[in-house]
């Protein structure tokens, strides 16, 4: 997002808008004398596209010009109007459980496991996205294949993104993918390794499928390793046609 | 995308706290998808959701139902959010019976979740997701209060230094907390927030904090 330096008037209403807090500076307009202007850093904005969004300038003085590649990654997944054409679902990840009920994406004896960095409302640097990507690739975690990350990754095997996009940010990323219901243990310690690792925060998020009776297969797991899961979940209830036949 | 998952609060926060989602599946249905997801809409509008909203529209605090069910598309993930169990009851009995064909989902507290599906007469939840909150540098997120009211937009629009403007346009007597849930609304253009949870967390927030910014 920049700012039209001889538009702006530095009333700053923009500024609470900002879901990364206060990442503009103010500057002397070389031209205009005793004018000031606002400046957006361009390292700290990810393009979200919020402040634009607000409708709260009065000189109209926002503009989000299109920007290259690799820059370009920022608002893929940072905007939520813009949808990654490789994911086909609008937003930064998949339709992951949501349409468990007739695609069998995630089978019993499989776990989704995904990995939000940035979020919520601190924002992620690619590097720190490669961090953990790297660490998981080798525990047959299987990556979603139509999530962005994962098509942002120049080696799918061992988790390597591209290069060119290390240093740019996003408001979050989420690295998607299930493994086997044996490995969970393993992959939950390996993200917990991984989190001393990153300069950011990370949302962690769990999906199963819920056998017709008896208990669903992550609790016992997670309460003997002592991890904690929410109180509220994302429930999905069955009613997408046509059923899938799940073999249980 | 988990959106609707990471919502922060305690028990009685959240009892009253659900998003409801409709979402047809890439390569099984979401071709001819848009008529069903229209359906499911009226669906929902009529049981009296709080907010409602398709994340590249907007909701109903920045546009109109009508133009939001008008820009549907096949593929179109539509959320509508509610204030109260007995509404989200009423819908899934309907839903039951309508059948929209596309899958729905709702996201709230995982037992009050299952009783409403039990007596909806849906049974057994068919996959859950659950959120097992934040690691990392967690001392850069800002307080539980604020998380309380931001984490309802999973796409992170709602800016913590929003929340601390309005409570002090609310302390000095420039907006209402119900002004300023609607303000906050705008930001979220999927329609997650919850109004009626962000006005009663607002409300809160007004004695315990001191606001110096803006």
């Amino acid at each position: 997002m920049r700012v039209d330096e001889d538009k702006c008037i530095a009333c700053k209403r923009c500024f609470p808008y900002c879901p990364l807090g206060r990442i503009q500076v103010l500057r002397r307009h070389p031209k205009i004398p005793g004018r000031v202007y606002i400046e957006i850093d361009q390292d700290k904005c990810t393009d979200c596209g919020m402040c634009f969004r607000a409708n709260v300038c009065p000189v109209d003085a926002l503009y989000q010009p299109a920007e290259p590649w690799p820059r370009e990654v920022r608002a893929i997944l940072s905007n939520p109007l813009i949808e990654y054409k490789g994911s086909q679902v609008p937003g930064r990840g998949t339709e992951e459980m949501k349409t468990n009920d007739v695609t069998g994406r995630f089978l019993p004896g499989e776990v989704g496991i995904g990995i939000e960095l940035g979020r919520p409302g601190v924002a992620t640097y690619f590097r720190d996205v490669e961090v953990v990507a790297m660490a998981l690739a080798p525990l047959g975690y299987e990556m979603a294949e139509e999530n962005p990350v994962t098509h942002f990754m120049s080696d799918r095997k061992t988790g390597k993104l591209r290069d060119d996009i290390l240093d740019e940010r996003a408001t979050s990323a989420i690295i998607e993918g299930k493994c086997k219901l044996e490995n969970l243990p393993e992959v939950l310690e390996t993200i917990k390794k991984a989190a001393e690792k990153v300069d950011t925060v990370f949302s962690v998020e769990i999906i199963s499928k819920v056998p017709p009776k008896g208990e669903i297969p992550i609790i016992p797991i997670l309460e003997r390793l002592g991890y904690e899961y929410s109180i509220n979940s994302k429930n999905n209830m069955g009613l997408g046609e046509p059923v899938f036949k799940f073999d249980e | 995308m988990t959106h609707s998952l990471h919502r922060r609060g305690d028990r009685e926060s959240l009892k009253e706290d659900f998003v409801v989602l409709g979402c047809p599946a890439t390569g099984i249905n979401k071709k001819g998808s848009a008529p069903k997801t229209r359906e499911f809409l009226r669906i929902c509008w009529k049981h009296g959701p709080v907010n409602l909203g398709d994340m590249k529209t907007g909701n109903t605090y920045n546009t109109t139902i009508d133009d939001i069910l008008d820009r549907v598309t096949d593929g179109t993930i539509v959320q509508c959010t509610f204030d109260s169990r007995e509404k989200v009851v009423s819908l899934l009995k309907e839903l039951k019976e309508k059948k929209p064909g596309i899958s729905v989902i709702v996201s709230g507290v995982t037992d009050i979740v299952q009783g409403i599906m039990d007596e909806a007469g849906l049974g057994r939840i068919h996959t859950i997701e659950y959120s097992m909150g934040t690691w990392g540098k967690t001392e850069r997120m800002p307080d539980f209060a604020v998380l309380k009211i931001t984490t309802m937009c999973g796409h992170a629009m709602i800016a913590n230094d929003l929340v601390g403007k309005l409570l002090r346009d609310i302390k000095r007597g420039r907006t209402t907390p119900e002004e300023a849930s609607h303000e906050i609304a705008k930001c979220c253009t999927c329609g997650n927030f919850n109004l009626t949870r962000g006005t009663q967390l607002l409300r809160e927030m007004l004695p315990l904090y001191m606001v110096n910014r803006y």
